[in-house]
């Protein structure tokens, strides 16, 4: 695999999380769509260590990964209790951010 | 002590109890102990202002000065404040201590029914009123001066609303208030051009020599101190304030509205004489404002029929002649007039003060028949008004005669100086009738029903009337040492002597008396009513008040609306009108603000991508 197509699939899926992240109106969606941006970054810091014959890149993915456990873990917790005070998880409803 | 420690306790005494009694407001409210304290000051400074004349008079010394720093600059001072001690000051400083001291001596009967904090009022303001006065005559420049002078308008207006519950006399104060600090703007603009022109407040001669040298601002400097004068010194057309502040108590007028405050714009002239003197055009205003005020005032007080108003109007009169003798280049007669006419004008007013607390009444007609049953104050009022009228070996005869012959002289120089000499020759006569008027509808003939059961009025009020006649009739025996005093010299003085213009003046003052006593004793002379009626009715239509009123409607209100229109709708308009805008603006960007988490998103995407766009045209095109 040459490193121009692989970073096309990490940009196309950037793109499509992007859209997903914009488009999404359940939280769950953005959510996902986030993870999907994320994992297109990874997939960019692997190919370019491979590409360099480094560890750093490879190294960084894993670090990149563990966080994305975390910040999941968190969102979660917000979903749920977005989903506990408005039993509805739209986020289009969430506007407090106004005032 | 030396002459400078002297002339310093003479002027701090008095401050030092006002300030007392301003903080102590116990002791204040009191009344008797404030009324103690203020008569030590005054007293205080009555013996120190004597002996300071003695020193002055027994060693000729040059004037004194002591100064001390005041508005520090870069390297010396803006300013000094401080004491000069001469001939001019030490005399003044008598005038002022002893007429205070007897004023003050005499309010204690005067105002015995006053409310006790009343009466430690009226005593603080007095004490403040002595320091302001003392600081005024002692001044070494004009700008201690002006502050002094700022002052003693401060007690004027304190001490003739001194009965503020009643209206009148609220009004009278503000009046007197800022009609005379229309006229201290020019005192105040005056300063600031004489500053700006030789950088100094004084007026020596290296000073007015410097005035000179620029031009047109001697002239302006001159005229614009004269405006001041006329303020303080009662001068048509700003002299509307001195018969309002009649209000205040009688003693009152006796010591600022007659004897010292009115007299301090003189005292100004005659203390920047060399800045007066250098120029023609402040001269020749002198002799024409004084002249014209000189007879103006003298018609009006013969149609008054309240004994203070006849008294106000005289003092007017009187002040009249001092101006318009220093416009002739005649300090001496100008600064012995308002010697001897301070003695004999305070000795006037507490005359009729002390007729007053007996009948409880202004007015001429409530009284009569007073000397048979107050012969100390019928007796003080007669020496007073024939020494006003000019009576020979009266002090004012001297005064007045002297103010004549310098005015003889100036008109064979300066024809326009034949003005102020005819008004004040004619006003000569015409004072002697209506202090001959007044004097016999209050003391002689038939006695009105308020008069009846009047009696002679206590030791604190008879003993300065007979203080003050002592100097009323011989202060100008005294012309020659006087002279002396004051560096004038070759003037040659004799107890009896008559010039040309004095045998005319004398002749028309003792015709004036007896036309007084013909008519309203004698109650022959009836056409002369029917003379005075024109003057009466335009005395009483107050035509220069009105005037005034007009200017004040038609000039200040117009310009002072005009003014707030600009002020409320260009300036504030233009205030309004930023911070609008910027509201309204900020209610438009305000709508951005969704607060929708995913709206925010777009926005960054767009930044970003546009970001990227830009990156890349520049690449592409660098």
């Amino acid at each position: 695999m040459t490193l121009p197509l692989t970073l096309s699939v990490a940009a196309i899926l950037f793109a499509l999380g992007v859209f997903g992240a914009l488009t999404r109106r359940n939280a769950i969606g953005v959510l996902m769509s986030i993870e999907l941006m994320a994992n297109a970054v990874n997939i960019n810091l692997v190919a370019f260590a491979h590409y360099t014959n480094g560890v750093a890149g490879q190294t960084f993915a894993l670090f990149a990964m563990a966080l994305t456990v975390v910040e999941v873990a968190v969102a979660l917790a917000i979903v749920v209790l977005l989903y506990r005070t408005r039993r509805d998880i739209q986020i289009d409803l969430a506007s407090e951010m106004q005032r | 002590m030396n002459a400078v420690q002297l002339a310093l306790v003479a002027v701090l005494l008095p401050v030092a109890v006002a300030l007392f009694l301003l903080v102590a407001a116990p002791v204040r409210r009191a009344g008797w102990p404030a009324a103690a304290l203020s008569l030590a000051g005054a007293i205080g400074s009555l013996i120190a202002s004597v002996w300071l004349l003695w020193r002055q008079t027994v060693l000729p010394e040059q004037a004194l000065l002591e100064e001390v720093r005041w508005l520090p600059e870069a390297g010396s001072s803006a300013a000094t404040i401080g004491v000069l001690v001469d001939g001019v000051s030490a005399s003044m400083l008598v005038v002022v201590a002893l007429v205070a001291t007897c004023v003050q001596v005499f309010s204690v009967g005067y105002m015995a029914h006053e409310p006790k904090r009343d009466f430690g009022r009226y005593f603080t303001w007095h004490s403040l009123f002595l320091f302001s006065m003392q600081g005024l005559v002692l001044a070494p420049n004009l700008l201690q001066l002006f502050v002094c002078w700022e002052l003693v308008g401060l007690c004027s207006y304190l001490l003739i609303g001194f009965y503020w519950q009643k209206g009148s006399a609220g009004k009278a104060a503000v009046k007197a208030f800022w009609v005379t600090k229309l006229a201290d703007t020019g005192l105040l603009l005056g300063l600031i051009v004489q500053y700006a022109a030789t950088g100094s407040f004084g007026w020596g001669p290296e000073t007015v020599s410097t005035l000179q040298a620029a031009g047109a601002a001697l002239p302006a400097v001159g005229l614009l101190y004269f405006l001041a004068v006329m303020g303080k010194s009662a001068q048509f057309p700003l002299h509307v304030w001195l018969p309002d502040a009649m209000e205040g108590p009688t003693p009152v007028s006796a010591l600022l509205h007659a004897a010292t405050m009115v007299a301090a714009g003189v005292y100004l002239i005659v203390r920047a004489y060399p800045i007066f003197a250098a120029s023609e055009a402040v001269m020749t205003a002198f002799g024409v404002v004084g002249g014209f005020t000189a007879v103006f005032a003298a018609c009006v007080a013969v149609v008054q029929t309240d004994i203070k108003k006849v008294l106000a109007y005289s003092t007017c009169s009187q002040l009249g002649y001092m101006v318009a003798a220093l416009g002739t280049g005649s300090f001496m007669a100008g600064y012995l007039h308002l010697t001897t006419h301070a003695f004999f004008k305070a000795l006037l007013f507490l005359a009729a003060g002390s007729a007053i607390h007996a009948v409880h009444s202004n007015e001429l007609k409530d009284m009569g028949g007073l000397a048979r049953r107050m012969p100390v104050t019928g007796a003080a009022f007669v020496i007073g008004c024939l020494a006003l009228a000019g009576v020979p070996l009266l002090s004012g005869f001297y005064s007045k005669d002297m103010v004549l012959e310098s005015l003889l002289h100036a008109a064979q120089e300066h024809p326009v100086f034949w003005f102020p000499l005819v008004t004040c020759t004619v006003s000569a006569g015409i004072t002697a009738y209506y202090m001959g008027k007044a004097a016999v509808l209050a003391f002689f003939g038939r006695a009105s029903s308020h008069a009846e059961h009047a009696h002679e009025s206590g030791p604190s009020m008879a003993l300065p009337l007979i203080v003050l006649a002592l100097p009323a009739v011989g202060a100008g025996w005294m012309t020659g040492v006087m002279a002396n005093l004051w560096g004038v010299p070759d003037v040659h003085f004799a107890v009896v002597h008559f010039t040309p213009i004095g045998i005319v003046a004398t002749t028309l003052a003792l015709g004036g008396l007896a036309v007084a006593w013909i008519k309203h004793a004698q109650g022959g002379l009836g056409g002369l009513d029917a003379a005075f009626a024109p003057l009466g009715a335009l005395a009483r239509s107050g035509i220069v008040d009105r005037a005034w009123d007009t200017a004040w409607r038609r000039g200040v209100l117009v310009a002072s609306a005009g003014l707030a229109w600009f002020d409320r709708y260009v300036v504030d308009g233009l205030m309004n009108f930023t911070g609008v805008g910027f509201l309204e603006a900020g209610t438009v960007v305000r709508r951005m603000q969704t607060g929708r988490a995913s709206d925010y998103l777009w926005a960054i995407s767009l930044g970003i991508l546009l970001l990227a766009v830009y990156s890349q045209a520049r690449m592409w095109v660098g």
